[in-house]
């Protein structure tokens, strides 16, 4: 029951990447994003990674998209264009199709030893280790987070001067 | 360009590359790299018209794709090995895919269609900079990852770049092409040799971003873009004709220049290792590039094509660009050969 849950949840996941990947109108598009992510997030969350899943589902959908969808709401059009003919529906099930196999071919068992698994490379007890990554990013990973904040702010500051234009 | 951007652009540009230079995590070494995809953006779509943004859209998914082939390859490692640190990938799948992916990332062939036409669209500087510093960091990361490489797709990569470049170039005009087809051809030495003698590599690296600086720096100073630009130059700056006959005859691998150093030293070693066909073949190849330096050599220095005769009597007017760093490059691209033993002892 829980495979065939996941394997659903896994097709609608393409399905939105190729509603959003043929090039609707930008509200059209972030619609398709938000079924996308919170699919995506679904999936992770039944593979007992429940705190990336929640934090996909609140700062991606619940923060970016929020933005993403007020912006284009601002300078959108009058006659959005939406999701039209058959080659949509077509490459949808087609890129299903590629990625289930791809999904079945890169699946198998895998050992898992617990007593093994539960200590990293320095030794540190690490159950639950995405909550305790992120602390240790304000920790003693400050400078990687004085990183990543410049690596945010180019990004911004590059798109406005790409879509600035001429003078 | 603002200067506000410029320098913000400089510092991430400096930054990725540092930052893949110096990192041992696979993560840290990949956001080096996307800080310097990100970072040119802008510096090629500086002037705002069609052509520089059909490069830079051209360069954006190019290099998107070739860093989401390597977040695979890295996530693929971690979960095979369970580490993440920048050594050797012991898993097969993960390391095709990242020699793939760094392949892409540097223009060799067959992923070179990308190089081709770019530096057309783009000014001097921007091409200068694609073509040298965006070669740092996957090459380090090349560099670092070398022991597991597999030899067959090496050799196909480094063969068909020797080939391609040298024979695309052949029909081309405008200069920034020849330097990018250029480009294709030494990766293509880098390639072949870095199993054998990673330092060789680094080597070649290193004389290649010289004279390609020297080469580009000279063509920046003259604002020459085409062969038949170069007609005139030899009454314009007649120093800048002889530092492009010196550097393209050094591109072109010729002693005693210093071109010929990586060249000689590579043969060298694939002779050594019983490669002999490779060796010849790369030779030959490299004939290829020759073929068309001599053609702009011929164009610019060593004749004068017609010209009116208003044209001959050039005033000596005082030139207002710097040219303070082409000196130094030139030399460093020309008159290094004889410290041939001392790159030897390094490796």
């Amino acid at each position: 029951m829980e495979m065939m849950v996941v394997f659903l949840f896994s097709v609608l996941f393409i399905f939105g990447f190729v509603a959003f990947a043929s090039k609707p109108s930008p509200i059209y598009g972030g619609l398709s994003l938000v079924v996308s992510g919170g699919l995506g997030s679904a999936i992770v969350v039944s593979l007992e990674n429940t705190f990336l899943g929640l934090v996909v589902f609140l700062v991606y959908l619940g923060g970016m998209l929020v933005v993403f969808g007020y912006t284009s709401a601002m300078a959108t059009e009058e006659y959005p264009e939406s999701w039209v003919g058959n080659m949509v529906a077509f490459s949808m099930l087609l890129f299903t199709l590629f990625v289930e196999l791809v999904w079945y071919f890169m699946s198998g068992e895998v050992e898992v030893d617990t007593a093994v698994e539960l200590f990293d490379t320095v030794g540190v007890y690490c159950v639950g280790q995405d909550s305790s990554g992120v602390s240790l990013l304000y920790g003693c990973g400050g400078w990687i987070l004085v990183l990543l904040g410049w690596v945010l702010f180019i990004t911004i500051y590059i798109v406005l001067e790409i879509v600035r234009g001429r003078d | 360009m603002s200067p506000y951007v410029l320098l913000i652009i400089s510092i991430s540009l400096l930054l990725g590359t540092s930052l893949t230079l110096l990192s041992n995590h696979w993560l840290v070494a990949w956001m080096g790299l996307e800080i310097n995809t990100l970072a040119i953006i802008p510096m090629m779509t500086y002037p705002n018209h069609p052509r520089a943004t059909e490069s830079a859209i051209k360069y954006f998914l190019t290099q998107s794709t070739a860093s989401m082939m390597l977040m695979f390859a890295i996530i693929n490692n971690a979960w095979m090995t369970n580490q993440w640190t920048l050594s050797q990938i012991s898993d097969q799948t993960s390391s095709i895919t990242m020699t793939l992916a760094l392949a892409i990332k540097l223009g060799l062939a067959p992923f070179h269609f990308w190089v081709q036409k770019l530096p057309q669209g783009i000014p001097l500087t921007s091409g200068m900079l694609l073509l040298t510093w965006q070669k740092i960091a996957p090459m380090s990361l090349m560099y670092q990852i070398s022991p597991s490489l597999n030899m067959k797709i090496l050799t196909i990569l480094a063969f068909s770049s020797t080939l391609l470049g040298g024979w695309g170039g052949l029909n081309q005009t405008h200069l920034r092409k020849i330097l990018a087809y250029s480009s294709i051809a030494h990766m293509g030495w880098m390639t072949i040799i870095i199993l054998i003698n990673p330092t060789l590599m680094l080597l070649n690296l290193i004389i290649y971003i010289a004279a390609t600086l020297t080469l580009f720096l000279a063509l920046n100073h003259s604002s020459i873009d085409k062969i038949k630009s170069l007609a005139n130059l030899w009454n314009k700056s007649t120093p800048m004709t002889i530092v492009i006959l010196l550097t393209l005859l050094s591109l072109g691998g010729l002693p005693p220049l210093t071109g010929f150093m990586p060249k000689w030293l590579i043969l060298q070693e694939l002779v050594e290792h019983n490669n002999i066909p490779m060796a010849m073949l790369m030779a030959l190849s490299a004939l290829l590039n020759l073929f068309f330096y001599m053609r702009i050599i011929y164009v610019s220095t060593l004749t004068m094509p017609p010209s009116t005769n208003n044209s001959k009597l050039q005033w000596p007017h005082q030139q207002t660009k710097t040219t303070n760093i082409i000196p130094s490059l030139t030399i460093i691209s020309s008159l290094l050969l004889p410290l041939t033993p001392m790159f030897i002892t390094l490796s």
